[in-house]
């Protein structure tokens, strides 16, 4: 139980807003503020998945609410993804809305990956979520009818704490960094552009917060150019700031990322205006009192039942690198599309599929949590990807789909030529591009060229597989498959 | 898009993460930050997780632990 009588107003609609705020600047001055309050406010970002220090979070913010001070708690956002115990949950997340509802979360600004899920399912989590939604710069209008661009929230005490927030777009397509698909329909603007339309904020509030997912650099940036706030919370660029950084005036914090950390700024308001403020992070990673009862939550959780769920029973047991990168590379080639797809060796951490797949199954064979990233290439690039991954062992290390390449090579191993055939037996068209699927590991730790820098797509490549598999496949394809070959060629001595 | 790594430019895909980066930097540098005998830090000083999502023109730096320590 929240120990403050704390009310909010939200502020969906700008317009009437911007009107309240003016008539308030204009004809009305604050509420007067008591001589002296002291608000301590927590928080977390980029938890993706990881609760379990959940229990000592719940413990450390029930202490500081005993303390008689005004407490509060937000999020900037990306509670899901990175965590497939949590991330695999039904409905997926579930645990996160459960366990922020408990904590008495006060605010979340979703980051991208809130989106993760799709849309529907971020509007389920909304609507029985028991904090608002605050991200100034989506325009979702049905599609997420909780989310607002800012809140007012009050202290027992009168305090009035105006709050915005802000979620982060790519350069490229202006959306934020999840699968296009899976904002469909929502429509972003550029986050600091939007961020002056709220310097209004100031003249009717005591306090003025921007609740951020943009990363550390964009919220230095809305720091200089607003210094009408008091505090910005940050996240995205998992960013250990400690203690919180004064720039141009405002507090700039942001707690790591992991639940590794947890953030506390304090402020002190008085005559109206903030006059202290300072931030710090609390090290979660060590032994420190826990609520019993989060703990308990936490290790339901862990206990997923969905992880022992079975996905599908095989005709056989798929077993053996070839086979098992096969399955791998057709699944990201079928759920991305792609006419291409590469898995190295070392990705392949089972040797065995049991006929009986689980979630559990599929995250023990590609535990890396590697995304998958798309790149157009050519087959020249495509010989220099097959080339430096044979050079690094001497043998066949990456699987494939859409194709199949026999690497040619003296007694010593050294490459003398790579042959790419389509998947009907063809030579590859050395003019054209592919679309080529490989993991983010070997994309960044392979060296070879390729024009197109490539991008992620926001998706796993354990996922794909689960996907892959829940789609009905004929795995008997998989019974005796091999798509890469290396022979050695001697010189024949001439006649 | 670009990201700066001890002052080298590396190009890496849209959509990537400082491990992703520091992988393509150096694969002796990725070992010794993954063993926590090494981390990395922002223009600004600060430590950033491997999973830190990136925006192009970033900048980072690899420093031993021990170093990163405020001075007493």
């Amino acid at each position: 139980m929240k120990n403050t009588m704390r009310t909010m107003i939200g502020t969906r609609l700008l317009p009437l807003l911007l009107l309240a705020v003016f008539g308030l600047s204009s004809c009305a001055s604050l509420p007067p503020a008591p001589a002296d309050t002291r608000i301590v406010i927590f928080h977390s970002n980029d938890v993706h998945g990881k609760i379990d220090n959940y229990a000592k979070v719940a413990a450390i913010i029930a202490a500081e609410r005993k303390s008689g001070v005004e407490v509060f708690y937000f999020c900037a956002g990306d509670n899901f993804t990175g965590n497939p115990v949590i991330d695999q949950y039904v409905p997926p997340g579930e645990p996160m809305l459960e366990l922020l509802n408990r904590l008495g979360l006060d605010l979340l600004c979703p980051g991208n990956h809130e989106f993760d899920f799709g849309l529907e399912n971020l509007k389920k989590f909304a609507a029985r979520a028991r904090f608002p939604f605050v991200c100034a710069n989506i325009q979702a209008g049905d599609l997420l009818p909780l989310l607002r661009p800012s809140v007012v929230l009050k202290t027992g005490s009168g305090i009035r704490i105006a709050v915005f927030g802000l979620i982060q777009i790519e350069a490229g397509n202006g959306l934020p960094s999840t699968h296009p698909d899976k904002v469909k329909g929502l429509v972003f603007s550029e986050p600091l552009a939007k961020a002056r339309e709220y310097k209004m904020l100031r003249a009717g509030n005591h306090v003025l917060i921007g609740l951020t997912h943009l990363g550390y650099e964009d919220d230095l940036r809305l720091a200089r150019q607003m210094p009408e706030l008091d505090l910005i919370i940050g996240a995205h660029s998992h960013t250990r700031v400690d203690p919180a950084e004064t720039v141009n005036g405002v507090l700039v914090a942001q707690a790591g990322s992991d639940n590794k950390f947890l953030g506390r700024v304090e402020l002190l308001v008085r005559g109206g205006r903030v006059v202290e403020k300072k931030g710090g992070l609390i090290e979660l990673n060590g032994p420190m009192a826990e609520d019993a009862e989060v703990k308990d939550m936490i290790a339901r959780f862990n206990r997923n039942p969905a992880f022992a769920k079975i996905i599908v029973t095989a005709p056989l047991a798929i077993a053996g690198k070839e086979a098992l990168g096969s399955l791998m590379t057709d699944a990201m080639c079928h759920v991305h599309g792609l006419d291409i797809a590469f898995q190295n060796g070392g990705g392949i951490r089972l040797n065995r599929l049991p006929q009986q797949i689980t979630i559990k199954d599929i995250y023990t064979l590609d535990p890396f949590g590697n995304q998958v990233v798309e790149i157009a290439m050519t087959p020249a690039e495509i010989r220099g990807l097959i080339k430096n991954s044979f050079e690094k062992g001497g043998n066949i290390d990456l699987q494939v789909s859409g194709i199949s390449y026999v690497v040619r090579t003296d007694a010593a191993r050294q490459i003398k030529e790579i042959s790419l055939s389509a998947a009907d037996g063809a030579p590859l068209d050395e003019n054209r591009q592919f679309k080529v699927g490989i993991s983010s590991y070997v994309t960044s730790a392979y060296d070879f060229a390729h024009h197109d820098p490539g991008r992620s797509l926001q998706s796993t490549t354990a996922e794909a597989l689960i996907r892959y598999l829940q789609s009905g496949v004929d795995l008997n394809v998989y019974r005796d498959v091999r798509r890469a070959f290396w022979e050695k060629i001697t010189d024949q001595p001439r006649p | 898009m670009q990201i700066k790594m001890n002052d080298q430019t590396i190009e890496i895909f849209s959509g990537a993460c400082v491990k992703d980066v520091l992988r393509k930097y150096s694969r002796a540098e990725w070992r010794l930050v993954k063993n926590d005998r090494k981390a990395v830090f922002d223009r600004h000083g600060h430590q950033v997780a491997l999973d830190g999502e990136l925006s192009g023109g970033e900048e980072f730096f690899i420093k031993s632990i021990e170093l990163a320590k405020p001075q007493p």
